[in-house]
């Protein structure tokens, strides 16, 4: 094995999912073109590009969420540690547990904080008695950074708490499954940069811990929470790399251009 | 390059770049002109140069607020950022540049020429003219974005290092032949040093050029240097 060759099968051992050769269509209308990326664990991986690029469309392959759109077809594959997901024997339930999701508007259940976050352990089997569910409901808010904020009103409702609260409250949601992998849609275009920036910390905490992958529309966002960036394109993925290099030296004139603000 | 969706922000970008230029052409003139006060003992010529440092003060003061509030309300990207830092920098050095050609343009009354110096006379007319020529290059690889140009100056300080090892020896060899020769030649060693210290910010800003085109770094330390004699 040559040098490049073996660091590259290095890379490709870090890399927690490898999408390979993925086209989306809705319709007849192509979304996605043959784009293919490997995606390393424990980091924070940004997606950007223009609205309408795909960079949510694709985000959606790697938990399958595109299955729940009726005329989304995907094709090539996904493969989460040599597992393809799309693959018949995959139940897309628990492959959701593993691949948790948080969307750009905080949508905590209509419940209490309390079973907000026991909702997910208790359909997966995850809790034995209640001893155990209080552990991971605690462990799980102790994660998210919410902990302290609402240890002492758990049976309050999660919707009263405020936008940001409720956004971390359904990162602990997300958590509390033993996630591997977490995906993030534009989770802090609905907060205040306050509230943004408690995120950001603690996205950059679970990355110790879990592949992180973010679709952001705030490049300066983009630059200070991950280490690798895409830059999505008319459905297709123009540059993908350290996120430093991305941001200061990016090697496409397209990613340049958007970038610094040039486009359109 | 296409311009910003923002067209002030390119406007912004724009009045750096053109300040940066003025700003060195002010420097470069101020060390042509301490040079010449030196080898022709002119000392209207010198104290009109010390004078000009504050205008390059100013340019550099304004560049550098204007600098602080564009990172504030633009955060900028990519050759964006390289631009604005590489503004920044080239600002400071040629502030600095400005200093040095103050400090030679001062000593000029405290030289009281004796026809021993006039050869040394002559090399620091040759090693001015040098320097001017560097600073002259830089400042068109920065205006122009021309990065072979930029490497050629990051190159060519060797020659400017060359000119101040052969100048100290000669002066020293005057102090040792005339101990009344000692004042005006410590004079002389100090804007030999000061021209040496020019031509090095005009390798500073050949890098910092390098960078803002390229994106890469160049290291001072792969850059063939000959020995300074004196440290």
């Amino acid at each position: 094995m040559t040098e490049t060759e073996a660091a590259a099968a290095s890379e490709e051992a870090a890399s927690k999912v490898l999408c390979r050769n993925i086209d989306v269509f809705y319709g007849d209308k192509q979304a996605i073109f043959d784009i293919s990326m490997d995606i390393p664990g424990q980091a924070v991986t940004a997606f950007i590009g223009p609205s309408g690029c795909g960079k949510s469309t694709f985000l959606r392959c790697l938990n399958r969420m595109n299955d729940t759109i009726e005329s989304a077809r995907v094709e090539g594959h996904v493969y989460i540690e040599g597992e393809d997901v799309n693959a018949h024997d995959i139940d897309p339930i628990v492959l959701r547990s593993r691949v948790g999701m948080v969307f750009q508007k905080p949508n905590p259940f209509p419940k209490s904080i309390y079973d907000n976050i026991a909702y997910g352990p208790r359909i997966h089997g995850l809790a034995q008695n209640r001893e155990d569910l209080d552990e991971i409901v605690e462990k799980s808010l102790t994660r998210a950074g919410l902990w302290e904020e609402v240890k002492d009103r758990l049976t309050a409702p999660g919707t009263g708490l405020s936008g940001g609260q409720q956004q971390r409250l359904c990162i602990a949601r997300a958590i509390a499954v033993n996630p591997e992998i977490i995906l993030m849609d534009e989770p802090c275009s609905a907060l205040d940069p306050i509230a943004t920036a408690k995120i950001e910390e603690l996205i950059d905490e679970l990355r110790q811990r879990y592949c992180i992958v973010i679709v952001t529309h705030s490049m300066q966002q983009a630059a200070r929470v991950s280490q690798k960036t895409a830059f999505f394109h008319l459905g297709k993925l123009i540059e993908f790399g350290d996120t430093e290099q991305v941001f200061t030296n990016p090697s496409d004139e397209r990613t340049q251009d958007y970038i610094t603000g040039r486009f359109g | 390059m296409a311009n910003h969706i923002v067209s002030a922000f390119s406007e912004e970008l724009d009045r750096l770049s053109a300040d940066i230029l003025r700003m060195g052409g002010i420097a470069e003139t101020m060390i042509a002109d301490a040079a010449r006060s030196v080898v022709s003992g002119n000392n209207d010529l010198a104290e009109e140069t010390a004078a000009r440092d504050d205008e390059v003060d100013l340019i550099e003061e304004d560049v550098e607020r204007r600098i602080v509030r564009l990172l504030a309300l633009r955060q900028p990207m990519a050759t964006d950022l390289r631009a604005v830092i590489a503004a920044l920098k080239v600002s400071s050095e040629l502030e600095r540049i400005g200093d040095l050609s103050k400090n030679i343009a001062k000593r000029v009354h405290h030289l009281s020429v004796s026809p021993d110096v006039a050869s040394a006379l002559k090399g620091i007319e040759r090693m001015g003219d040098g320097v001017v020529a560097q600073l002259h290059a830089i400042l068109d690889a920065y205006g122009q974005g021309d990065d072979q140009l930029a490497l050629q100056v990051w190159f060519g300080d060797e020659d400017i290092d060359q000119h101040y090892n052969s100048l100290f020896r000669e002066v020293l060899t005057y102090m040792m032949q005339d101990p009344r020769m000692i004042g005006a030649g410590a004079h002389l060693m100090f804007i030999a040093k000061n021209l040496e210290r020019i031509g090095d910010h005009c390798t500073n800003i050949a890098e910092i050029v390098h960078y803002q085109i390229t994106g890469r770094y160049l290291s001072s330390s792969a850059r063939p240097k000959a020995p300074l004699l004196d440290g």
